[in-house]
């Protein structure tokens, strides 16, 4: 297979999924290498699925997954995976200060000390995400909002060129969201690729690149390109929209009015 | 009044055979509760719990064929984890119900081996139960050596298993190589249970597995901390369980492995009434004063 320096991600007829379980069956997609990538689908479309599969967690059932040119496993030091604050143990007797330094753990290796370099990383990785204060308190002293921007932090100083966040801004405060989204623009303003789940059409318009998938790959491509009525009707179900309602360049939203942007009326069904 | 209570707290452990019971259970309970507060942090209590059951067929079969029962007690905690992992693979169904077919199945495997021997009470009892008075100077060497082995591994494999209570992704992610720590620490498991048997028996030994660490982590703000504090609650439940065996003339191994899980509670109720003390003291707390309960001046948390 030839290194594509301009590719982040191809998949030709790619399958995955768990034992018997099918989680994204025969699709296949190229992701660019750059900017911010949205994967937008409903729950159990197998946007959770695919970003394990670019982390190199999980081998693809049949077909072919390259990232950054390579074996997925193969580039798993160039990625960082920012976790879900619902899927994290809340219970373990950790600082966010010793949390966020687990993402040095990458370059320490199992017995390394902590160089000062690496407590600049954390230290950095704090300031960005506006938990300095939090450093000495203790995970379970901190809400959902709060223990997010950890998991970021966690990842960020993690060495990384691919920053992976798995529904980042779902359920948050406006704080931890509003830091969360400058983030994530500024890893890409770095030079960073940045893949973000979410099931908020807004925030997916606002990528560079989008794939839509429901169980398959939909479309992938530009957000003017995916996001279309057509498109978003096969991967949501038929009746799944209201149309028109002109915000930005969208005319269309998913028939959950807690995802219409700010200052759009809640749709009458 | 004072002579009396020294007298109370020293008479269990004035012959040498008492005192090596202390001593194995001291050890004992350390390497428990240190490997222990991993299966805690990992939710892998239900595990454990079935894990100190699944060695019994092996201890047993040893006995049976005068091998040594560490063996025995080993090859049984691999086809234990086998087992668990094959119908895991095999089979939808949730990994707690591999975990409970094992722990039964494993548990009357060990009863229907030492049922067919003559001696089937005393080696049942002495298997389940542990005979913590009949602890000899081979086995505090024994138990020390594991003892040693787990504690030192816990240390170096701090990171790995530290990364996996967090996040088994995120562990493999981070180079720390998941399924290999998860196999180290299941080795670990089997070696605090086979050097921590003879003490406490296979049925409690759970207690010092998870007791201690149980206890430790309703109040310690870091693992390493939470190690710590649970391998002292471990000792002290040890040496106060064989006390009040003694005194109340109790089965000693039973009350070593009482005395943890009481432990427990009563550091529950301890932290609960601290929480509604600060609770309430913030409560009275002037208006402007945004310091915490807890950063206020002893003086002046004193004198409200």
């Amino acid at each position: 297979m030839t290194r594509s320096p301009s590719t982040l991600a191809k998949a030709s007829d790619v399958v995955l999924g768990y034992g018997p379980h099918i989680a994204l069956d025969r699709s296949s997609f190229t992701m660019p290498l750059g900017g911010i990538i949205a994967m937008i689908g409903p729950n159990g479309s197998g946007k959770s699925t695919l970003l394990r599969a670019l982390a190199g967690l999980l081998r693809p059932a049949s077909g072919t997954l390259t990232v950054l040119g390579g074996d997925p496993g193969a580039a798993r030091h160039r990625v960082s995976l920012v976790l879900q604050s619902m899927t994290v143990t809340t219970g373990m007797p950790i600082t966010v200060a010793e949390a966020v330094g687990m993402g040095r753990y990458a370059a320490l290796g199992m017995f390394r000390r902590m160089r000062p370099t690496d407590r600049r990383r954390v230290r950095e990785a704090m300031e960005l995400l506006e938990i300095t204060d939090l450093g000495r308190r203790h995970l379970t002293e901190l809400s959902g909002g709060q223990r997010q921007r950890v998991y970021v932090a966690q990842g960020i100083a993690q060495d990384h060129e691919i920053l992976l966040l798995d529904e980042p801004l779902t359920g948050l405060d406006l704080v931890s969201a509003r830091t969360i989204d400058r983030i994530i623009h500024t890893e890409r303003d770095r030079g960073h690729t940045v893949v973000v789940t979410t099931h908020d059409l807004e925030e997916a318009m606002a990528a560079d690149h989008v794939v839509l998938l429901n169980r398959r790959i939909v479309a992938s491509g530009p957000p003017a390109e995916v996001l279309t009525r057509r498109h978003l009707e096969v991967a949501y179900g038929l009746g799944a929209l209201h149309a028109p309602r002109e915000v930005g360049s969208a005319s269309m939203f998913l028939d959950d009015p807690a995802r219409l942007p700010p200052g759009v009326p809640t749709p009458r069904s | 009044m004072l002579p009396s209570f020294v007298a109370w707290l020293t008479d269990p452990f004035l012959l040498g055979f008492q005192q090596r019971s202390l001593l194995g259970g001291v050890l004992a309970g350390v390497m428990s509760a240190v490997v222990g507060t991993w299966l805690v942090l990992r939710g892998m209590s239900f595990f454990g719990d079935a894990f100190v059951h699944g060695v019994v067929p092996g201890i047993a079969a040893a006995t049976v064929l005068d091998v040594n029962p560490a063996l025995g007690a080993a090859v049984a905690a691999t086809v234990m984890v086998a087992g668990i992992e094959l119908v895991n693979r095999q089979t939808a169904l949730r990994e707690d119900t591999a975990i409970g077919l094992l722990f039964v199945g494993m548990l009357a495997l060990g009863v229907i081996i030492i049922s067919a021997t003559d001696s089937y009470t005393g080696s049942l009892t002495a298997i389940l139960f542990g005979d913590a008075l009949g602890v000899s100077t081979g086995d505090l060497v024994g138990q020390a050596v594991l003892a040693a082995v787990v504690v030192a591994a816990s240390i170096v494999l701090y990171r790995p298993f530290l990364a996996m209570a967090f996040d088994r992704d995120k562990a493999e992610l981070l180079g720390m190589r998941p399924r290999r720590a998860h196999a180290a620490l299941l080795v670990l498991v089997a070696a605090a249970v086979i050097g921590s048997y003879r003490s406490v028996g296979t049925l409690l030994v759970f207690g010092l597995l998870v007791g201690p660490p149980a206890a430790a982590a309703l109040i310690a703000r870091t693992v390493v901390r939470m190690m710590l504090l649970a391998a002292g609650f471990a000792a002290v439940s040890v040496w106060l369980g064989l006390i009040v065996s003694y005194h109340l003339g109790t089965a000693g191994s039973a009350t070593m492995a009482f005395v943890p899980i009481a432990g427990f509670f009563v550091t529950l109720a301890a932290t609960r009434i601290r929480t509604l003390a600060v609770t309430r003291l913030r409560a009275r707390l002037p208006e402007g004063d945004t310091r915490s309960a807890d950063e206020r001046p002893t003086a002046q948390r004193s004198a409200r």
